[in-house]
């Protein structure tokens, strides 16, 4: 079951595709189950509402991050469509990783100077 | 385009479905009902259609989509308002299908390269004499150059002229050309059928042999496959049709169709009258050169200058005096570009056809400026809507772009209206540049190519751009706030600066075009006007050449006089005469004279007359007498001189008795009135008259001139059956006309200018009008509070509709006050065209201001009576 909303945290701007990505990293996926798996492994603290994902899948696929294709799933009869990363992701992937490390960095030098200065 | 979006709607639509039932599948297996699993399933998800529609916004439009978008909105929105729609599209046309029209003259007049090889290679060659440039050349000179393979691919000679074609009673005219052997190799032409003409068709002694042009090949064969070898009747000789030429080449001599090209040395025996015309002395021919490939025309030129000095003795001739061989041993070869061909209609109608089209671009601005106007005023009501659109999120940009769309596509259907009534008006534009031409065979094809599409499409879009920018602009400042409340009466600001001013700028350009074209008008008629020292009124001329028919010398003369004697006898004829030349006939025959065997510097015109010349052509004789019959070959050789020739050249005592010499001596009996020769905005030149009888052996073609009453068309037949009835059988050569015809001809470029800019003025004038109704109608509409305040305290009809008629005298005063310096500054443009008064001429000047006052008024009247029809109480209650 979702945690008490207090205890959720609204998602950065800019890191759901960080974090889409990061999902894709390990597979083709869809969009549900990339819900399902941000919901699952930050143990419900991020609260991403399921349907905000879509813009941003298709925000992705339209430059080219990661491609598209409705497939059969393996354990039922049925189609969903698939996302999975480009090349041209993976690379992304990379950038946005290194600028995420940075920004945390930085806050972390800014909220806990004393840790840092010694 | 549609299709692709409405797919990819269909996919995201499966998409989202696709996870509300799965993860309403995970609700229902932790433990929830249906319909509550479904819930849940939603509330996770959160707002669907908020979803959708941020997930379309990630597409975005390509802009293809967007123009489509656009335009079917645009579309809709014309739709709406038809009364707006069709009077813009209106004026739009009008003033793009005048530029249309126009444009498509000076393109196929001037810019139109001939449908041969490598066009742009054409070199007009032109005889620079004594400082004086002429585009005719000698034949015996086109060969020499022509022959002159170490810079020359080749040079061609060619002349448009009219051929009677078919036996005795099928006789018709039909355009064609003299050309020389090299004119289609030159000018690179290949033919449909048969062959071209050759350098061995134009040799002395070769058998006569025809072209025929595809147009004529359709029209008069039907396309017939074995035309070839067809033996054609050319002035009563048979010649036949070696080969037909490409579709789309009519001649190089561009707006005269050759149906019929023959080789010039084919004239000795077609027209053995004029056999002397392959002679050295006369230059009739205008010459075509293809310089030797990788020769630039630079080049050529540099090349001619030492080449032409040592071939220029095929200029000249033996028996030709020493001071006449002097001139083109003398001379040079000048070049230009020739791959637009040769016209004579361009030196009458160049300048002429620009000013035109300045005229119509102003009128085009005066149309733009209207429709500016009626979006101004549109958007003012539309903009509750717009303001709808800024505050639901649209951009400024893509407002803009979509009213601009608007009034692009408003441009646009004004300018497929605008090609239909340029395609209709050119009809009516080519025959008015060849109502100045002795036959009237001018012809251009007038079908909208790319060209003229490319054309109208810049000037739609340019137009669109025009006048609907300002007016997008200015829509889209608004804030949302205010004008989403219903404020439209009070908040109208911003069209009460602009559109004044726009109409004040109409009504400024009318002006100008209203003074050009009184200027224009008035030189028209002050030519029409001029005492031309003879009244062409009532006046036949019958031009008759028998030499055809095998007469010459004295049995020509003889028959002339049978002939002129019965035309004196016909009913209705006061008297008749006969001449070598008429008045403005555009032949002319001049050269020094010596007046009591002194050589005089100047020179003067001659004309062989016989007696009753001046009588049919009333120039008064001033002084002694007339010739009479008397004056024959036998007789002391006489003569009868103009004013002019006195004053030049007899200043001093009397000229009675005096000897004039053309070539021989003779005494002066008299002296006429000056009478305009072959310009009429030309002073009448000295003139020699001789009888026309006294050197029998000198007469070849003569002119009749018949004064007659009544009814000029039945006389014209009576002409004709005494002719026949003197040359029974006879191929002869004759035509009939007035003079009054001849006189007019004269004036087709003034006759061409002052029409067209009467028409457009008269447009400009209009639309100035209408520009000016729909402002003070709209003023009207908002002020009817104002005005019904008014009348409640006691202002009459009259004062209320003086108010508006003030209004409109204040607009017109103030476009007067911008126009006229601007008129007066064009009108230097067109004081070369004058005749009679100067650019600045007071009256015409005082008429168009009138005129435009006028028409503010009537403009103004229809508002003015509604505006005094205001009904206070109404009005007050309404506001």
């Amino acid at each position: 079951m979702a945690k008490e909303s207090s205890d959720r945290i609204e998602l950065l701007q800019g890191t759901l595709d960080m974090l889409i990505l990061r999902t894709l990293l390990s597979g083709p996926a869809h969009g549900h189950q990339i819900a399902k798996h941000i919901q699952r492994t930050t143990e419900d603290v991020l609260q991403v509402e399921h349907g905000s994902l879509y813009p941003a899948l298709h925000r992705l696929e339209r430059r080219h991050w990661v491609s598209s294709k409705w497939e059969k799933a393996k354990d039922r009869n049925r189609e969903f469509k698939y996302y999975r990363l480009t090349p041209e992701g993976k690379r992304r992937l990379v950038v946005e990783e290194s600028k995420w490390k940075q920004l945390a960095n930085a806050i972390a030098r800014v909220m806990w100077p004393a840790k840092e200065s010694r | 385009m549609r299709w692709r979006r409405r797919k990819r709607e269909e996919d995201l639509d499966r998409e989202l479905r696709a996870h509300l039932d799965l993860e309403t599948e995970d609700q229902r297996d932790s433990g929830l009902p249906f319909v509550e699993a479904r819930y849940a399933a939603q509330r996770a998800f959160g707002n669907a259609t908020l979803i959708g529609e941020d997930t379309r916004a990630v597409w975005g439009w390509t802009s293809l989509e967007r123009l489509g978008q656009d335009l079917r909105y645009a579309l809709r929105i014309m739709r709406k308002s038809p009364a707006f729609t069709a009077t813009a599209v209106l004026s739009l046309a009008l003033g793009i299908g005048a530029n249309t029209a126009i444009f498509t003259l000076i393109d196929r007049l001037l810019l139109n390269m001939l449908p041969v090889r490598n066009p742009h290679e054409l070199t007009q060659l032109m005889r620079v004499e004594a400082g004086r440039a002429d585009n005719s050349f000698s034949y015996p000179v086109v060969h020499a150059l022509d022959s002159r393979r170490d810079v020359f691919s080749g040079v061609c000679g060619f002349t448009w002229a009219t051929f009677n074609v078919g036996s005795t009673d099928t006789v018709a005219r039909v355009g064609g050309a003299w050309v020389t052997g090299a004119y289609y190799e030159t000018l690179g032409v290949t033919p449909v059928l048969g062959r071209l003409l050759a350098r061995d068709d134009d040799r002395r002694g070769a058998a006569p042999a025809a072209v025929i042009s595809y147009g004529y090949w359709e029209r008069r064969y039907g396309r017939d496959p074995q035309v070839v070898g067809t033996i054609i009747r050319i002035e009563g000789q048979p010649v036949p049709i070696v080969g037909v030429s490409p579709a789309g080449f009519s001649g190089a001599n561009v707006g005269f169709v050759a149906d019929i090209t023959l080789p010039v040395a084919a004239l000795t025996r077609i027209m053995p009258e004029r056999a002397a015309l392959l002679e050295t002395e006369p230059q009739w021919l205008r010459a075509l050169a293809r310089p030797r490939p990788g020769l630039s025309r630079t080049q050529l030129k540099a090349r001619l200058d030492v080449l032409w000095p040592q071939m220029a003795s095929a200029a000249v001739t033996v028996n030709m005096e020493p001071d006449r061989r002097r001139v083109p041993l003398s001379s040079s070869i000048d070049v230009s570009p020739g791959g637009t061909g040769w016209s004579p209609l361009r030196g009458q109608f160049r300048q002429p056809l620009l000013l035109l089209m300045s005229v119509a671009g102003l009128v085009l601005l005066i149309a733009c400026a209207n429709v500016a106007n009626l979006l101004l005023a549109r958007a003012t009501a539309r903009r509750r809507e717009i303001a709808l659109r800024f505050a639901i999120g649209s951009g400024r940009g893509r407002i803009i772009r979509q009213l601009l769309t608007e009034s692009v596509l408003l441009s646009s259907i004004a300018a497929a209206f605008g090609v239909a009534i340029a395609w209709l008006a050119g009809r009516f534009l080519v025959n008015l540049l060849s109502s100045g031409r002795r036959e009237a065979m001018v012809d251009f094809d007038l079908a909208p190519d790319w060209h003229i599409l490319a054309f109208t499409s810049a000037v739609a879009l340019g137009t669109g751009i025009l006048f609907g920018l300002v007016p997008a602009l200015r829509a889209t400042v608004a804030a949302p706030g205010p004008a989403l409340k219903d404020d439209t009466r009070t908040s109208a600001g911003s069209r009460t600066k602009l559109a004044p001013a726009l109409v004040v700028l109409q009504l400024a350009l009318s002006l100008v075009l209203l003074v050009g074209t009184g200027l224009l008008v008035r030189t028209l008629r002050n030519l029409q006007q001029l005492d031309a020292g003879f009244r062409h009124e009532g006046v036949l001329l019958m031009n008759v050449d028998a030499r055809r028919a095998g007469f010459e010398g004295p049995r020509l003369a003889v028959l002339y006089r049978e002939l002129l004697d019965r035309l004196q006898h016909l009913p209705g004829v006061q008297s008749a005469s006969l001449s070598t030349n008429t008045p403005l006939s555009g032949a002319k025959h001049g050269g020094r004279v010596s007046v009591d065997k002194q050589p005089q510097p100047g020179t003067a015109q001659f004309n062989a007359v016989t007696p009753g010349y001046f009588r049919t052509l009333r120039t008064p004789l001033l002084l002694g007498r007339d010739f009479t019959l008397q004056d024959g070959p036998g007789a002391p050789p006489v003569a009868i001189v103009n004013e002019q020739l006195v004053r030049q050249y007899l200043p001093h005592g009397n000229p009675l008795g005096r000897h004039v010499a053309v070539d021989s001596e003779m005494e002066i009996v008299g002296i006429v009135k000056d009478a305009i020769a072959d310009d009429l905005r030309e002073p009448p030149p000295p003139a020699v008259y001789r009888p026309y009888f006294q050197r029998p052996h000198e007469i070849g073609n003569a002119t009749f001139e018949v004064y007659a009453m009544g009814a000029l068309a039945q006389v014209a037949g009576a002409l004709k059956d005494e002719l026949r009835a003197v040359l029974p059988q006879a191929p002869v050569q004759y035509q009939v006309k007035t003079l009054t015809e001849q006189v007019e001809r004269s004036l087709a470029q003034e006759r061409m200018l002052a029409t067209l800019a009467t028409g457009f003025g008269l447009l400009a004038l209009l639309l100035a009008a209408v520009g000016l109704y729909g402002l003070l109608a709209y003023t009207v509409g908002r002020r009817t509070g104002e005005i019904g305040i008014r009348m409640a305290l006691g202002a009459r009809q009259r004062d209320v509709q003086w108010l508006v008629l003030a209004g409109a005298l204040r607009l017109a005063a103030m476009g007067i006050a911008v126009g006229l310096p601007a008129a007066w500054a064009a009108s230097r443009l067109v004081s070369s065209m004058l005749f009679g008064l100067t650019p600045t001429d007071a009256l015409t000047t005082l008429a168009a201001t009138t005129v435009l006052a006028m028409t503010a008024l009537l403009a103004g009247y229809l508002p003015a009576r509604r505006a005094s029809r205001v009904e206070p109480m109404a009005a007050l209650k309404y506001e």
